[in-house]
């Protein structure tokens, strides 16, 4: 019983990370049908821009006196940053494709994937950077069942954004005008929204969510690489179409059970398979009920 | 019409030295192979950054007769067989007179079988699987010691140092980490200790809290970890901490790397590891460090056994005073000298012999702790 809670924690902490990086693509898609597969790149990219800062603080010897404060800056100015960084890519890589095929935006967004994840290898290097220890040691120890400060730090982080992305997608103007744009771009524009600005903000606020992620990923393992952005982008890809993607729920739902999928996977059955039983899931979803399990298409709740 | 027979010839008087220069300037080229891209990056770095060392030295000790320079090509293998393949067709037609490399086995032996058609040597400072020199290629040679030698060395440390009675042992299926591992499993069962459980992760993995989670379970007193690389090593010896697992973690030569501490920090604290043993008081490594340190920072892993493969093979073109492969092959089994890693000294087989001992980690270094043969070092 122990085993199984600590294995659930495990699942949740590590499900919570794939679900906020999903949720970018589910909003990107939502929005202008395209599979932006370089989300994974602006998940990497905050959490370099985390390192740099969180280093730079504790350089400045503010890590020691001012942890929140310090921690909340890192946040804000790695999301500010993948915000920025995704508009620009949109701009580059995908507006002018817009009236192309789908097919031309794809490949688009892989060479970008590529662009992004060798930019950062080439400037930043190819050794992993260091986030700072000092923050959120130990936890609660309970004989076999653990959970560090850490993990509570994300998991509730992660609650705290899924909440306020869901205000405001559903009970604000700019959500509402998301929604509408998702809808029907020209009927959206003729009532006076400006869907180019509005795509712009969707790529914003997905890059942000992904760099959220990355300064908890950096946080939660240690340290930060180039190339960290592929394999949970494959993840989260396959959370957002398992949740039926375009829904915002979806991705959540979708991101925990990977996540939960794969831990459980690795700690019941074996490590070397847990890849593979979380692909598993998602052919099965694929094969029986393609739409995702909370349905691609429901209006309501699409981006 | 006379004039421009003039000016013609002299035309051709001015581009003479400019066509005998292509001539006369000769190039010695090498090539190197190992993963500049990829997750393994960082060690193959290392190693080309000791060949360029090798390289330079051997420039300022008066170059090679009969060369202007000395020039690397160093080529990326990513650590896929695929690449490494293409990579060693890619050296063939450049011409290079010796390949230093490459990182992963799995590179290795596919590299070599390429480049061994056209009869080019190759140096492995750091491929560490027996098949690597047991198929019998006779112009491959390892600078670095073998997997047959280092699992008993391993596991004769557990039992004798360590009085363990039980492991666990995690690999992640590559040809080196998973040879070693089979092997430090065969020679642990063999010396009467209990191997609880042979568990595996995935290449690229970053989240290990489930096997983690079994393995605190297991409490076994040995936490065997066999990764390809030191950056996965030290996110599971992080994550491990984390989770409060008790068994003492052991681990092999590719952690080697000081890496490895600023990113596991406190956890790296206290783990043990087998590595080939390298006298840091030698003059050879010092004047190494001395000049490898400021340009590229802390010696890892490999960079040590890159020079001195490069320094091997430059020593012997230089004495066979060609590049022929049998000539540079019969001055390379002559060699006997110190170099920054050991002792260099090639045997038939191409191995040049093994020196594993038990590193202990303390604080931001790798101290040496006991050696197979004398037990505890003091």
């Amino acid at each position: 019983m122990e085993y199984f809670i600590q294995q659930l924690i495990n699942g949740l902490t590590l499900g919570g990370m794939y679900a906020l990086i999903a949720l970018g693509y589910t909003m990107v898609y939502g929005v202008i049908q395209l599979i932006n597969f370089a989300h994974g790149e602006f998940f990497a990219a905050g959490g370099y821009a985390g390192a740099i800062a969180l280093s730079y603080f504790a350089g400045l010897g503010y890590m020691d006196t001012h942890p929140i404060l310090c921690l909340t800056g890192a946040f804000a100015l790695a999301m500010a940053y993948c915000a920025y960084l995704a508009v620009g890519v949109e701009k580059i890589a995908y507006k002018p494709l817009r009236k192309a095929s789908r097919l031309a935006a794809l490949l688009s967004a892989l060479g970008m994937s590529i662009f992004l994840s060798n930019g950062m290898m080439l400037t930043r290097g190819v050794y992993d950077a260091v986030y700072p220890s000092e923050l959120f040691q130990g936890g609660f120890d309970f004989g076999m069942v653990t959970i560090s400060y850490l993990q509570i730090t994300i998991v509730s982080l992660t609650a705290a954004l899924l909440i306020g992305l869901n205000i405001l997608v559903f009970k604000t103007k700019i959500g509402m005008a998301m929604r509408a744009t998702a809808q029907d771009k020209t009927m959206s524009a003729l009532v006076a929204i400006g869907s180019n600005k509005i795509i712009s903000l969707t790529f914003a606020i997905g890059a942000g969510l992904a760099a959220a992620a990355g300064i908890m990923y950096g946080l939660y393992y240690g340290s930060v690489k180039y190339d960290m952005g592929f394999v949970p982008g494959i993840k989260a890809f396959a959370a957002a179409v398992l949740g039926g993607i375009g829904n915002i729920t979806g991705a959540m739902v979708g991101g925990l059970i990977i996540g939960m999928v794969e831990i459980f996977g690795a700690g019941y059955i074996s490590g070397e398979y847990k890849d593979v039983f979380a692909f598993i899931i998602l052919i099965g979803v694929l094969y029986f009920k393609p739409t995702g399990i909370m349905g691609e298409n429901i209006d309501d709740t699409r981006v | 019409m006379r004039k421009r027979v003039v000016s013609i010839v002299t035309l051709c008087l001015i581009l003479v030295p400019f066509l005998c220069g292509g001539v006369y300037a000769k190039t010695l080229k090498i090539g190197s192979m190992s993963p500049l891209t990829g997750p393994y990056a960082s060690d193959g770095t290392d190693i080309k950054n000791g060949v360029l060392t090798a390289i330079e030295v051997m420039e300022e000790m008066g170059g090679i007769p009969g060369y202007d320079k000395i020039q690397l090509f160093p080529q990326d293998t990513a650590c896929d067989p695929r690449q490494a393949v293409a990579a060693a067709n890619k050296l063939i037609n450049l011409e290079v007179a010796g390949v230093v490399g490459a990182y992963c086995s799995s590179s290795t032996i596919p590299a070599s079988d390429v480049l061994d058609e056209e009869d080019i040597i190759m140096i492995t400072p750091a491929s560490t699987n027996e098949k690597v020199t047991d198929r019998g290629l006779p112009y491959m040679f390892r600078m670095c010691g073998r997997d047959d030698d280092q699992a008993p060395a391993a596991a004769k440390f557990m039992k004798e140092s360590l009085g363990a009675k039980t492991i666990f042992i995690v690999d992640d299926k590559t040809t080196y980490s998973q040879g070693l591992a089979d092997g430090v499993a065969d020679a642990a069962k063999s010396m009467g200790m209990n191997v609880v459980a042979h568990e595996h992760v995935n290449q690229g993995d970053k989240d290990f809290s489930a096997i983690l989670t079994m393995a605190k379970k297991a409490n076994a007193d040995i936490f065997y970890m066999s990764l390809q690389g030191f950056s996965p090593a030290a996110m599971m010896t992080l994550q491990a901490k984390r989770l409060g697992m008790d068994s003492q973690i052991v681990t092999q030569d590719a952690v080697f790397q000081p890496r490895y501490m600023e990113v596991a920090k406190d956890a790296a604290n206290g783990v043990f590891l087998t590595y080939g043993f390298t006298d840091p008081t030698t003059p050879e490594y010092k004047a190494f460090e001395k000049r490898y340190v400021p340009k590229y920072g802390k010696i890892a892993a490999y960079a040590t056994y890159a020079y001195d493969a490069a320094m091997s093979l430059l020593k012997a073109i230089k004495a066979a005073g060609s590049t022929d492969s049998a000539k540079v092959k019969a001055e390379l089994m002559k060699l006997d000298f110190q170099g920054v890693s050991k002792h260099v000294k090639f045997r038939a087989n191409g191995d040049s012999g093994s020196s594993y001992i038990a590193f202990k980690v303390e604080g931001d270094k790798f101290v040496p702790y006991w050696e197979p043969v004398n037990g505890l070092i003091k």
